[in-house]
């Protein structure tokens, strides 16, 4: 995992919660806490703090990582304001994500695995993400989705239909758009 | 987990915030480093990317010469790079002033892309239409940022129906030229534009690059197998498209022609204005040519009607100096060849205008069809050569189809073309010698008629008349009639010596001489026949060539000059054969001869009282002129004495005495007769 995504986690604990709720997050799963953007770190490191925030907060670890992809959009706007202003819209923004952000990210990590999302339309006019990825972080995205629409002022119904979590092998997801 | 805060003393409150704002400036220094390397990583690995890809792109470029594989390859590279969905590329055609697709595109999803590929694929734009017309009319890259809100795009409902969103075009440039155009499709937004511009900036270089040698080795290839001077095919190219056009024949092998072209008077043209005019007459008879062709194959289109072209094709070659072929296929009749012959010369018919002169050329054209019995195209080329030369002999140019009578015989007159070379090179002729006698009562022998033999190593000794008129043709003569003239005063020479200080110089026997009219009117013949008695020694008074009024005809004023020079030396000259052909009296007024030689046709035809009446006009017609006579072919004392008794002074024949070898001529002579 980048050490992006500790850092943008953090960021959002400490705006939300206080500094001293990520050093008790941080006491909790006994990690040292220094994560530079520039690296990379296990998986195991970022679950163990949204676990030990589920814990803290009393609410599952799915909704732990939707509102840290919620929250972490305005900071990753702050951050790369580069990758949000050529796109008009969520829908845009979205679709661009596979295109801009991730070969952003390997440009910067040579080797990284990133989650590769697949757009397609459904019958029924919502536009569904597909995502199948070993680390299980649908819920992310989702949380990410959601803070996309926040940013482009839209609101988006976001359904999964299908989860690994399930034990299925893909993560779908409909989104659809309120207005 | 919320606490109470522990109250704290002020000056560890300060502390603390010290120490919190200490780690803020900490914090923001190592985003900033953070920043700062994530830009270093993120441009070296977008310039890491770029090169492989231009270094890819250069390796297409540099492996061939041909554009469109080149941009096929290139298309995909970048689509690949870039993601986008949808490449396809185009080339200027500058009279038409539009972008053309050459059906030359990638699609990532061509199944998906389907609409918008077929309507692409063989699109063509004009001027400042659509993204590809747009560059064309800037010469610089067009974006189309999103389909839905750009309503002047073309083919924007094939985008849209094939979610298209964004697109862009750029140009392909040869200097300042624009050579192409590459338009890309994507379903998503381009967003970097300047990484992009960067990019296939510098992969179009590299397509002009290819187009820059597309275009050299064209023009190597256009110059190789076209004639600089007209810009018509050349050899090379006409031996590719006949052989093509031969493999290409039905059954039977019909439909195929060869027309072998060769212009008369050029030569002269040539000798007398000198080659650049020679050049210009060239490229207008040339371009006459062609337009004939043109439009005979468009035929007479009455009115405003639509312009029908002929089933067939035709090639108008330049193959030699003044020679030009044109190989017709898919012919659906013989007779258009004949026609297009006829109206090719009539053609020429119009004067040629070169700097203030008028000139003219005809040509001799042969034709020759193809048929069953041809196994390549090379053999119709060189029958229809043969019917060429059919047509030139006849000194009129005209049309001549091969046929199979000709072949055979222009094949067996060749053969002994080539014959008579290897008898000229290998010294195959004798010369023969007949005597010729004084008709008074002497009886004395006055001197020879050199007579050339060929002594044919398989056939054994030929007469002229088998091979003079084929040595005359192939312009062989001259060579023939040079040595026999040195043979016949080598020879000449060496009797003399052999009879020095017997005879008087003015009894010393003489050599008659044949001159052919081609030999006699060579521009150093005079010269020739100086140098040969010169070399030779043979006194000049000795020596007497015999013409026909053939060269008269030719060029009665050339050949009086010459007579006259050749006269002014001491050498005699006699008209060969006189009484046949026109026997024009104003010749042997205007000509400087010392003896009529009487036609043998007049002497073995003696017995009639007309012959013998002609021979007495004859004479009396020399006798006034003062004119000496040598009558031809007396094969019988009547014939013999009849002459003397008509006052004869000279006379040849079977009766008097054979052509003999040289040796046995020359022993006729009495070796101790008294001077």
């Amino acid at each position: 995992m980048k050490g992006v995504i500790f850092n943008l986690l953090e960021e959002a604990v400490i705006r939300e919660h206080g500094l001293s709720a990520w050093t008790g997050l941080l006491g909790m799963t006994g990690l040292e806490g220094a994560w530079s953007s520039l690296g990379s770190y296990p998986d195991a490191e970022i679950i163990a703090l949204v676990d030990a925030a589920s814990v803290a907060l009393g609410v599952p670890p799915q909704q732990v990582l939707q509102w840290f992809g919620r929250s972490a959009i305005p900071l990753l706007a702050k951050r790369y304001e580069a990758f949000f202003t050529p796109h008009a819209s969520a829908r845009h923004f979205l679709l661009g994500v596979n295109q801009i952000i991730h070969p952003e990210v390997r440009k910067l990590y040579a080797g990284s695995a990133c989650p590769r999302f697949h757009f397609h339309d459904l019958d029924d006019g919502r536009l569904c993400v597909a995502y199948r990825s070993p680390r299980k972080l649908c819920h992310l995205a989702h949380g990410f989705i959601a803070g996309a629409a926040d940013h482009y002022g839209e609101t988006i119904e976001i359904d999964h239909l299908s989860c690994m979590l399930d034990g299925l092998p893909t993560c779908r997801i409909a989104l659809q758009w309120m207005n | 987990m919320k606490y109470d805060p522990i109250p704290l003393p002020a000056e560890d409150l300060q502390r603390i915030e010290d120490l919190e704002r200490m780690l803020e400036r900490e914090r923001k220094a190592r985003e900033q480093a953070e920043a700062i390397a994530e830009r270093g990583l993120r441009e070296l690995y977008d310039s890491q990317v770029r090169l492989a890809l231009l270094q890819r792109i250069t390796d297409h470029a540099n492996r061939s010469n041909n554009f469109a594989e080149v941009v096929d390859a290139a298309l995909k590279e970048i689509c690949g790079h870039m993601d986008w969905d949808f490449g396809n590329a185009y080339r200027i055609d500058r009279e038409l002033d539009a972008a053309i697709a050459c059906d030359t595109w990638y699609a990532i999803d061509s199944d998906q892309l389907f609409a918008l590929i077929e309507r692409s694929r063989h699109a063509t734009f004009n001027r400042g239409n659509g993204l590809p017309g747009r560059v064309l009319r800037d010469a610089h890259p067009h974006w189309i940022d999103d389909f839905g809100t750009d309503t002047c795009y073309v083919h924007r409902a094939e985008a849209i129906t094939c979610n298209m969103a964004s697109a862009c075009a750029f140009p392909i440039l040869l200097g300042e030229e624009l050579v192409g155009v590459i338009e890309f499709f994507s379903r998503k937004p381009m967003v970097d534009k300047d990484a992009i511009l960067l990019t296939i900036t510098q992969a179009v270089t590299q397509l002009a690059r290819v187009v820059e040698r597309e275009r050299a080795s064209a023009a190597l290839l256009h110059d190789a197998l076209h004639d600089a001077m007209t810009g018509l095919p050349n050899r090379v190219l006409l031996d590719e498209r006949s052989r093509l056009a031969f493999e290409r024949l039905p059954m039977g092998r019909e439909g195929l022609a060869v027309m072998v072209i060769d212009l008369d008077g050029f030569k002269g043209i040539n000798d007398k204005h000198g080659h650049h005019a020679g050049d210009m007459v060239l490229v207008e008879v040339a371009s006459r040519f062609k337009s004939t062709i043109t439009t005979f194959q468009r035929g007479e289109t009455e009115g405003d009607g639509p312009i029908t072209f002929a089933p067939w094709h035709a090639t108008l070659a330049r193959v030699g100096g003044d020679e030009f072929v044109v190989v017709l296929d898919a012919l659906p009749d013989q007779t258009i060849v004949t026609d297009l012959a006829h109206r090719m010369i009539a053609a020429l018919k119009p004067t040629i205008r070169i700097e203030n002169e008028q000139v003219s050329v005809g040509a001799s054209i042969g034709i020759a069809h193809s048929g069953s019995d041809y196994v390549d195209v090379e053999q119709i080329r060189r029958d229809a050569d043969l019917a060429m030369y059919e047509a030139k002999s006849s000194g009129h140019g005209g049309v001549i189809v091969f046929s199979e009578a000709l072949g055979c015989e222009a094949r067996n007159r060749m053969a002994l073309e080539r014959e008579l070379r290897d008898a000229i090179r290998d010294r195959q002729f004798v010369l023969h010698y007949q005597p010729i006698f004084s008709l008074d009562k002497s009886q004395r022998l006055r001197g020879f008629e050199a007579l050339i033999r060929w002594n044919h190593p398989t056939r054994g000794m030929i007469d002229p008349g088998t091979f003079i008129p084929a040595a005359e043709e192939s312009g062989l003569i001259v060579f023939i009639g040079d040595w026999v003239l040195r043979q016949g005063c080598t020879a000449m020479a060496r009797l003399h010596e052999r009879l020095a200080n017997r005879y008087s110089r003015e009894d010393l026997p003489f050599v008659s001489i044949n001159i052919a009219p081609q030999q006699f009117l060579q521009p150093n013949f005079a010269a020739h026949v100086q140098r040969v008695l010169i070399e030779t020694g043979v006194p000049p008074e000795c020596l007497r060539l015999e013409v026909t009024e053939g060269v008269a005809i030719i060029d009665s004023e050339r050949t009086r000059q010459v007579l006259e020079e050749i006269r002014a030396w001491g050498v005699r000259t006699s008209l060969d054969d006189f009484g046949t052909g026109y026997s024009s009296l104003s010749y042997l007024q205007n000509l400087p001869f010392d003896t009529l030689k009487i036609d043998r046709s007049f002497i073995s035809s003696m017995d009639d009282p007309k012959s013998r009446k002609i021979i007495r006009a004859i004479m009396d017609l020399a006798g006034n002129l003062n004119l000496s006579v040598v009558a031809e072919g007396i094969e019988t004392p009547e014939q013999g004495n009849a002459l003397i008794e008509m006052g004869c002074e000279y006379g040849q024949g079977f009766h008097l005495g054979r052509p003999l070898d040289e040796a046995s001529a020359f022993a006729l002579i009495p070796f101790d007769e008294a001077a």
